[in-house]
């Protein structure tokens, strides 16, 4: 029986559509498996069901009664618990304190600490054997944390438990202890959420499976009833051929080499990168989200001053440490999260456009008024910026106006090569058309190069002329002009194909 | 697993305390080599006394500190406590001692609850809000005490010292009343640790947002941090009345800074959720045996506040650079 | 490809009040303040005309440059972001005061040699607070609190060696006390100092980047600019211009004191808030800052009309700064 049914659930950020019409429902003691892209709502949804966010139309059924829930600590109450990717822990608190964090029990006025440590031991002894209870959470390894996660979401006994890409940090020894754990939930009729990118280990827990795509669910399977198909489920994913595949030859506009980096290193996230860009290039980075492909451009646009490695941009040797590399060399950054990287939100748009130029060497010192008002009102102009004038506010533009500020700082420059990340995320399709064209025209015109991450394959696809499949911070597939469709995009990406992917993917397999 | 790497972390969490303590008792036997009679109970009694303030008033911002917060105004709220408890006094009137007990402490209480709504509800950042609420102290004080001057019971001094007022007035063997009040400060502690209120403090100082998305009222967690911290700056206050019987509006200025420094030379780190009451009251005792020892060594008073003020910035300077480190060492691992 | 031409603002007059908003509100504040007390003291003393009047104004004026130059310091601090403070001000300019007032002792001539070492001095300092709190990262108030100790306590041991003694230069004094007509000689220094920060944030590539550091750190660091190094700097010329203005108190009072500096410090960072400029950083308008000393300097005059003096004074700037950073950030800040 259902324990839970969401139905026609719709929800908009801002403009940009999560979920149009989606429906879900879980049963006792069965666990579910969501399935979709980056943006196909599956993460939204579930973020809806617990609280995080608030449903804009549709109805949610638990346990017989419609509801509706304001933050995730309500749902816990009710039952409904959920394990983030951004893990809820206090990093100054040990183990188990985590673990009944929000819910402890009490002798008088005293906190009773030996029922907590009791509590954890009962579960962590079947999630994660041997683990010293005592220890600062903070001093775990990420699969540790995650697990602590869990357990603390698994103490309140939910009746619902959704589990929001939990194996993205677990080894494989973890993953096994915690599938070995939900079979034990599931036995005791909890029912659970269960979402991942590994499509094997999707296979491998869920008794049926959900698939999302942009918003709306586009197909189910039953694993009791119908056989486990793959390919099925990847083409569910991807969504049959809507039109024709752009199909473009692979050929670069000049054989020079513009870019060449070797043994990028950085912490976890980037793992010995190399790759070269020719002259005139659009090489794309794809992959699933998280993967380093953020990293990647960060890193060569100079923020980390811990990475390693060498770049060669134009012929000149630069270590990737400092920005001011960099932006003196012509690679210069068009971030996705402009908020945090990109903008000035308060100062004007003037303001925003001539501020990069100051980093550069053999400015002077007052600022040629005149000369550089002139320059930004014609760059916005060639962008098609929707204002009144160039003293207005930034953030009083709409987010697709405001991004070709971003890029159009950089217009005034010689740019030799453009690290594009995101660069259309959470921007309206007009102005997504107009980034894209006018950069494109650039990239003819003055030969620029460009590096390409979207998180949005459409943009991969049309604008690429080679893809580089990023998995746990290595490059692991590249694909060439015709090459590059949704469906191997996605498959490179989960490293579905044998002979692709580490070593743990094909053992699982 | 990656044992191996938690036992070397462990080590390196561990090490605060165990220095602090280190070198605390470096500095007791340079002083104890320094001072003659060391060792005599009539000794350690005057240090006891004199260390007394610095080492109350550091638990009390050893706790605010832990909570995510800091208080600048400790000193100057200490000094209007005191201020307006001496005002109050009168030797001819008995009870106006226990009035003025009674007012000292509602004073003494207000000052935490503003510090908390300011920190805490208004989210202001604590720094510079406790600067403020800092000059709000120090000019009710010099409202209240624009010179000098205060008075006290009689029966007052007994706050100070028992013995004042007739406990064992021979017998040297009598345990100081300095050391009654620290050890009540040590038990209103021991209690609170133990209560979710002890546990939420350590969580709020950790990480605010986390605690906040778990259903922890992260306001009403500080400001009872503050007003903690407020009784601490009473029990100052009130042994400090009966110490002198008077009071003046500027005494606290260079106190708070002092604090400060004794809490995180006490291994509290500024970055809150972590460190050990405690161990405030070694940070304490190594400043003032510090002080002591410049004392020794002859050099003047003068340099006092800049002894001081550098031992600041050092104490500061390596607490932040310990956990700068710490956070290093975890870049490969951790993600939050 | 839609083409929308650039149109300017309506009313210019309207534009220029929104241009200039902040200033006009802390003029208004100013205003506000005079009238007050102008009621407030007419009304309890049945005097008139002696709070509002231009020869008190010009004195409040006067009184209130040291504000406005110490002003100066926080703005610079304030305005490249990072919760950015300096509490140092004050006895960096009073051991300035103090060393420079035996150079000048009482001649023109020693001038040069006294600013030069007076920025010399600050510069110093100033660098010791900058590295600390931009490379290493700790927090600015207590930094620059703890500096003002280390400097306090080479005031007290200098003058325990060599006494205060030296009066300062005919010119200086001239500049800091006296008086041309209602005019006093001192608005040259600030007027000069006003021209010249608003050309700075105005126009020039360094005024720019100071701004832009304080707006959004990431951005700036990633458009190629040198944050840490620049924020020491700024910290370096708080205290360069903190020398230099203990210089103009030893005019000021005549001879050097040992707590010339100190009580300056509060003010100066209240004044800021007064003046409407953001504490958090990003922002700069000195102009405002000075009207925001006028008003507090206003105060402190009505308080001592009032015969609170200085506890009227302390408790107002505690009040007036909390109650002013609680309207600013609760107009940012949600959760």
């Amino acid at each position: 029986m259902a324990i839970l049914t969401a139905t026609g659930i719709q929800k908009n950020f801002g403009g940009v559509v999560a979920l149009k019409n989606a429906n879900l429902s879980c049963e006792k003691g069965k666990i579910t498996g969501l399935l979709g892209t980056n943006g196909s709502g599956k993460s939204t949804l579930s973020k809806i069901i617990t609280g995080v966010f608030s449903k804009d139309a549709g109805t949610i059924v638990y346990d017989g009664k419609e509801v509706e829930y304001r933050n995730p600590h309500e749902a816990k109450m009710n039952g409904i618990s959920m394990v983030f990717q951004n893990l809820s822990l206090i990093p100054d608190l040990n183990v188990w304190q985590n673990i009944i964090f929000g819910v402890e029990d009490k002798k008088g006025i005293f906190l009773d600490n030996a029922k907590a440590i009791a509590l954890s031991h009962e579960i962590l002894d079947d999630l994660m054997p041997g683990i010293d209870v005592n220890q600062k959470v903070c001093n775990l390894n990420p699969g540790e944390q995650q697990i602590t996660e869990i357990a603390k979401a698994i103490a309140v006994n939910p009746k619902i438990l959704i589990l929001d890409e939990p194996t993205a940090a677990l080894e494989k020894e973890e993953v096994e202890n915690l599938f070995r754990y939900m079979h034990k939930l599931a036995g005791k009729g909890v029912a659970m959420i269960f979402t991942s990118h590994r499509l094997w280990e999707v296979m491998e827990i869920c008794d049926n499976v959900v698939v999302f795509r942009n918003g709306v669910n586009v197909g189910e399977m039953d694993f009791e009833k119908d056989k486990r198909d793959v390919d099925a489920i990847v083409r569910m994913i991807t969504g049959e051929a809507a039109g024709v595949h752009v199909t473009k030859e692979y050929h670069p506009l000049s054989e020079d080499t513009m870019l060449e980096v070797s043994g990028l290193n950085y912490g976890k996230y980037l793992r010995d990168i190399g790759f070269t860009v020719k002259k005139g290039e659009v090489l794309g980075i794809g992959g699933l989200a998280g993967q380093g492909q953020n990293e990647l451009m960060l890193a060569l646009a100079g923020n980390y001053p811990e990475a390693d490695g060498d770049v060669n941009i134009a012929g000149t040797k630069i270590k990737p440490n400092r920005p001011g590399n960099a932006v003196q060399n012509g690679m210069l950054f068009v971030p996705g999260d402009r908020q945090r990287e990109g903008i000035f939100a308060n100062n004007s748009i003037y303001y925003n456009m001539i501020f990069p130029k100051l980093g550069l060497r053999k400015q002077p010192f007052f600022t040629p008024t005149k000369k550089y008002r002139k320059e930004a009102e014609e760059i916005c102009d060639a962008l098609s910026v929707r204002m009144r004038n160039i003293d207005q506010e930034l953030y009083s533009l709409s987010g697709g106006n405001q991004q070709k500020i971003v890029v159009g700082k950089w217009l005034s420059f010689d740019i030799n090569v453009l690290l594009l990340d995101d660069p259309a995320k959470g921007v309206d399709v007009a102005a997504k058309r107009d980034l894209y064209s006018f950069i494109m025209k650039m990239v003819k015109e003055k030969d620029m190069s460009v590096i390409l991450y979207a998180s949005d394959n459409d943009e991969l696809i049309s604008y690429c002329d080679r893809l580089l499949i990023m998995y746990e911070g290595k490059i692991v597939s590249e694909l060439k002009g015709n090459e590059i469709h949704d469906d191997s995009i996605v498959a490179c990406s989960m490293c579905v194909n044998s002979g692709e992917g580490s070593v743990d993917e094909q053992q699982a397999e | 697993m990656n044992s191996k790497r938690n036992k070397a972390l462990k080590s390196l969490t561990g090490r605060s305390e165990a220095s602090t303590l280190l070198i605390l008792i470096i500095m007791i036997i340079i002083v104890a080599c320094l001072q003659k009679g060391f060792f005599k109970w009539s000794t350690m009694d005057g240090y006891l006394n004199a260390f007394f303030p610095l080492i109350i008033l550091a638990m009390g911002q050893g706790i605010v500190i832990i909570a995510g917060g800091l208080d600048m105004s400790c000193g100057t709220a200490m000094a209007m406590v005191l201020c307006v408890m001496t005002k109050i006094m009168n030797p001819n009137v008995s009870s106006s001692g226990v009035t003025a007990l009674l007012v000292g402490l509602g004073v003494a209480l207000l000052t935490g609850i503003v510090n908390g709504i300011v920190v805490g509800y208004l989210r202001l950042p604590p720094v510079i809000a406790t600067y403020a609420t800092s000059y709000v102290w120090l000019g009710i004080a010099l409202f209240v005490t624009p010179t000098p001057g205060g008075q006290m019971t009689s029966w007052f001094k007994g706050f100070y010292d028992l013995r004042k007022i007739g406990f064992n007035a021979s017998s040297k063997q009598v345990m100081p009343t300095a050391l009654i009040w620290l050890l009540i400060a040590c038990i209103i502690w021991a209690v609170v640790r133990r209560t979710k209120t002890g546990r939420y403090i350590y969580a709020v100082g950790s990480h605010n947002d986390n605690s906040y998305a778990s259903g922890i009222n992260t306001a009403k967690i500080q400001l009872r941090a503050y007003l903690l911290n407020s009784i601490f700056i009473y029990i100052v206050a009130v042994f400090n009345a009966a110490q002198n019987g008077s009071g003046s509006a500027h005494m606290g200025d260079t106190l708070t800074l002092q604090v400060i420094a004794a809490a995180i030379v006490g291994g509290i780190a500024m970055t809150g959720g972590k460190g050990n009451v405690y161990a405030a009251i070694a940070g304490a005792l190594i400043m003032s045996f510090v002080s002591k020892i410049i004392y020794f060594a002859g050099i003047t008073s003068a340099y006092q506040t800049l002894v001081s003020g550098l031992i600041i910035i050092a104490a500061i300077a390596s607490s932040i650079l310990y956990s700068v480190r710490q956070k290093k060492a975890l870049l490969k691992g951790v993600s939050e | 490809m839609e083409n929308r031409p650039v149109q300017l603002e309506q009313h210019p007059v309207r534009n220029f009040y929104l241009r200039n908003n902040k200033v006009f509100n802390t003029l208004l504040m100013v205003i506000i303040v005079f009238v007050g007390g102008e009621l407030i003291i007419g009304l309890k003393t049945g005097t008139w005309g002696t709070f509002l009047s231009v020869t008190q104004i010009f004195i409040t004026i006067r009184l209130a440059a040291f504000i406005m130059l110490f002003g100066l310091c926080q703005q610079l601090v304030i305005c490249v972001g990072n919760a950015g403070l300096d509490l140092s001000v004050g006895y960096i300019a009073t051991l300035a005061g103090i060393i420079t007032g035996h150079i000048m002792n009482s001649s023109n001539a020693g001038i040069p040699l006294a600013l030069i070492t007076a920025m010399a001095v600050g510069a110093f300092f100033g660098l010791g607070n900058g590295f600390f709190t931009s490379y290493l990262g700790l927090p600015s108030l207590v930094v620059t609190m703890a500096m003002a100790n280390i400097v306090q306590g080479i005031v007290n041991a200098y003058t325990k060696a060599v006494p205060i003694d030296g009066y300062g230069s005919p010119a200086i004094v001239w500049l800091s006390s006296n008086f041309v007509g209602p005019f006093p000689c001192i608005i040259l220094v600030i007027i000069a100092a006003v021209v010249i920060m608003t050309i700075l944030f105005g126009k020039t590539r360094t005024g720019i980047k100071l701004l832009g550091i304080g707006a959004n750190e990431t951005t700036a660091y990633l458009s190629g600019v040198r944050v840490k190094k620049i924020r020491m700097m700024a910290f370096m010329v708080s205290g360069i211009v903190a020398g230099l203005t203990g210089v103009l108190l030893v005019g000021s009072l005549g001879r050097a004191s040992m707590d010339m500096g100190s009580n300056y410090v509060m003010p100066s960072i209240v004044a800021v808030v007064v003046g409407g400029v953001a504490i958090g950083g990003g922002e700069a308008n000195y102009l405002s800052v000075c009207l925001g000393a006028i008003v507090l300097q206003s105060l402190t005059n009505l308080f001592v009309a009032l015969g609170w003096g200085d506890a009227g004074k302390w408790l107002g700037y505690g009040a007036i700064l909390i109650i002013m950073l609680t309207a600013y950030i609760r107009g940012k800040r949600v959760r």
